[in-house]
């Protein structure tokens, strides 16, 4: 992956308004799993030839997503009335009544044309019951060929943007630990492309708690590739790696402010660990914990202002919030007696955490500590880190004898294996969107 | 991933003798008994050519109870129990007896719990025989400490058995 390539954006707007569909769905909407929209898309049209690797990669990837979101249930296109060759552009020319048939009540149709590496991809969607095209969901992409997932990301992301209101999170990806190259864990790096996850490092040392430096070029991890556990930058274009914080410290974890001026981190002296402000050059600016307790995970607010942490000042592990300052230290977990790994959602309303219960389980609580509710209910779930939308998150789970990545909403209405495989797959962090 | 291929293990071997034996290198090490101080709480100096994580890259399981017996922690604890202290006290009998050894603490925790909270808690382990040590009397340039939370467990059955083995401090023996 060399570089940004451009991807050119435009949303279809019909002025005409005959036709066109003001809902997108008839059902009623609780939320992801609960009510599930049957849902068509077809491969993309190629050309006079019908479909192509292209238009059916652009199809698979969007329908897994939409499936992914728990508002759809992608159906089987082998059940399509219209193949590619003989794709109905238009609402005047499809035949309604035989998609209703198949009991879809949404459609995803387009074209594309590719030449030299490039394409020009249009994808509509269609209402069936109005048997009304929804023109505000329609895009237009340019680009490359290699970007055709990329757009099926953001088209799965319209979708949701349309009905919910929320747009959707499927135009970023997830760093996360795993043993599935060898017996010692690396930083990998999961996309919704369908794709294995690409391996970024080979430390052959310990690693733990990867995290995303905002721009979404750089991951921040911790190794023990010199024998104590010390922070590092990976740019993870040219896979180059150097250390982040100057001197030979012992860090246990960092964190990027959103702007990517500065950062947290858990830094152990003599046993002790606690929480240090840190420039992006790496050199200490405060220290922001002064305690006998384990201070450790920090995790920023949105505005940069105030930072959640796991501390056992009190006794027993739980989650606090402090102001960037060092003052204001309140305590916001309230569930039981062991709460660690917290993670502040991008809107600032919310603060996920793990809490020993029945197992390990991700509660999401509002920022101030109230609220607090389950997300999962049972087995050993770990480590949750929010989606750029707020609304998902990816947690560690086991399944049976190994860890996997697990996708689920912020109610815990779905749980969705995201990976699968060979080894453990630990310490997710989900990145920002990708523009 | 590349395999190291029986050349390689042979080489790693002994590098690791080479370090054992406390050969002279050119940079200060603990080995030299110089610790200049600004090594901290986890893993100061940096060493531990026998010690876990050495094994794991090497493809070997962690040792349990070498030449000094590790000393158990009960669940989320970080203070020595009477039978942690009868270990730690036999250990220090044995490091009294063999003033060149020195010796690496190494904090683990059992497999509950998340990963970066155990990396803390292995540390006070650590640091927690580390004083009890030098509450006895051996000096400070004779310790390092490291944590490796729940990154190297002894096992990984979900038994309290396996996690009462896992909550302890190891003890890797250097430059004797």
């Amino acid at each position: 992956m060399t570089g940004r390539r451009r991807l050119v954006v435009v949303a279809l707007v019909v002025l005409a308004w005959v036709g066109s569909a003001s809902a997108v769905v008839t059902a009623d909407i609780y939320g992801p799993g609960s009510t599930s929209v049957p849902i068509a898309v077809m491969p993309l049209k190629s050309g006079d030839a019908g479909s192509s690797p292209a238009g059916t990669r652009f199809a698979t990837v969007l329908g897994r997503d939409l499936e992914l979101s728990g508002y759809f249930d992608a159906l089987d296109p082998r059940t399509f009335p219209e193949r590619p060759e003989t794709m109905a552009l238009t609402a005047e020319t499809t035949d309604f009544a035989a998609w209703s048939a198949t009991g879809a009540q949404n459609i995803v149709k387009g074209t594309i044309s590719e030449s030299g590496g490039r394409v020009v991809l249009e994808a509509r969607m269609f209402d069936v019951p109005s048997r009304a095209e929804i023109t505000a969901a329609g895009r237009r992409y340019e680009g490359s060929a290699k970007d055709v997932p990329r757009m099926a990301h953001r088209m799965a992301d319209a979708i949701l943007e349309y009905l919910t209101g929320e747009r959707g999170p499927f135009d970023s990806s997830i760093l996360f630990t795993s043993t599935r190259g060898g017996p010692l864990k690396d930083v990998y790096q999961f996309t919704f492309d369908g794709d294995a996850p690409i391996r970024l490092t080979t430390e052959r040392a310990i690693v733990v708690a990867p995290r995303w430096h905002p721009s979404g070029d750089e991951a921040l991890f911790v190794s023990y590739r010199e024998h104590v556990p010390r922070l590092f930058r990976l740019a993870i274009g040219p896979r180059a790696v150097r250390s982040a914080v100057e001197g030979k410290v012992s860090i246990l974890n960092g964190a990027w402010s959103p702007d990517g001026s500065k950062l947290l981190v858990a830094r152990d002296v003599g046993g002790n660990t606690d929480i240090y402000l840190v420039d992006s050059a790496g050199k200490p600016l405060r220290q922001l914990t002064n305690h006998w307790g384990i201070d450790v995970s920090p995790t920023w607010a949105p505005d940069g202002r105030r930072f959640a942490f796991c501390s056992s000042r009190g006794g027993s592990p739980q989650i606090y919030v402090m102001n960037i300052d060092g003052s204001g230290v309140r305590r916001v977990s309230y569930h039981g007696s062991y709460n660690t790994s917290p993670s502040w959602a991008p809107r600032g309303d919310r603060i996920a955490y793990t809490t020993r219960e029945n197992g390990f389980q991700i509660v999401v609580t509002g920022a101030d500590g109230t609220g607090g509710r389950y997300v999962t209910r049972q087995g050993t779930n770990e480590d949750p880190s929010w989606a750029p939308d707020g609304r998902y998150l990816v947690y560690s789970g086991r399944r049976g004898a190994k860890r996997a990545l697990v996708m689920t909403d912020r109610e815990g209405r779905m749980q969705h294996e995201l990976t699968a495989g060979r080894g453990d797959d630990t310490s997710p962090a989900w990145s920002p969107w990708r523009d | 991933m590349r395999r190291l291929g029986v050349v390689g293990v042979t080489v790693v071997l002994c590098l690791v003798a080479v370090l054992g034996a406390g050969c002279k290198k050119k940079s200060p090490s603990p080995l030299d008994g110089s610790l200049d101080g600004s090594g901290e709480g986890l893993g100061e100096g940096g060493l531990g050519g026998r010690g876990s994580m050495a094994r794991a890259q090497q493809g070997l399981p962690p040792e349990e109870d070498g030449i000094l017996k590790d000393v158990h922690f009960g669940y989320d604890a970080t203070d020595l129990d009477g039978e942690g202290q009868r270990i730690a006290d036999a250990n220090i009998d044995w490091l009294r007896a063999n003033q060149k050894a020195k010796v690496e603490l190494e904090g683990h925790c059992d497999e509950r719990g998340t990963i970066e909270y155990n990396l803390g808690l292995g540390s006070r382990r650590a640091s927690a025989l580390k004083e009890y040590l030098m509450t006895n009397g051996i000096t400070a340039d004779r310790i390092v400490t490291i944590s490796y939370g729940k990154e190297l467990p002894l096992c990984h059955e979900p038994s309290e058995q396996c996690f009462e083995r896992n909550r302890r401090v190891h003890f890797v023996v250097l430059g004797q």
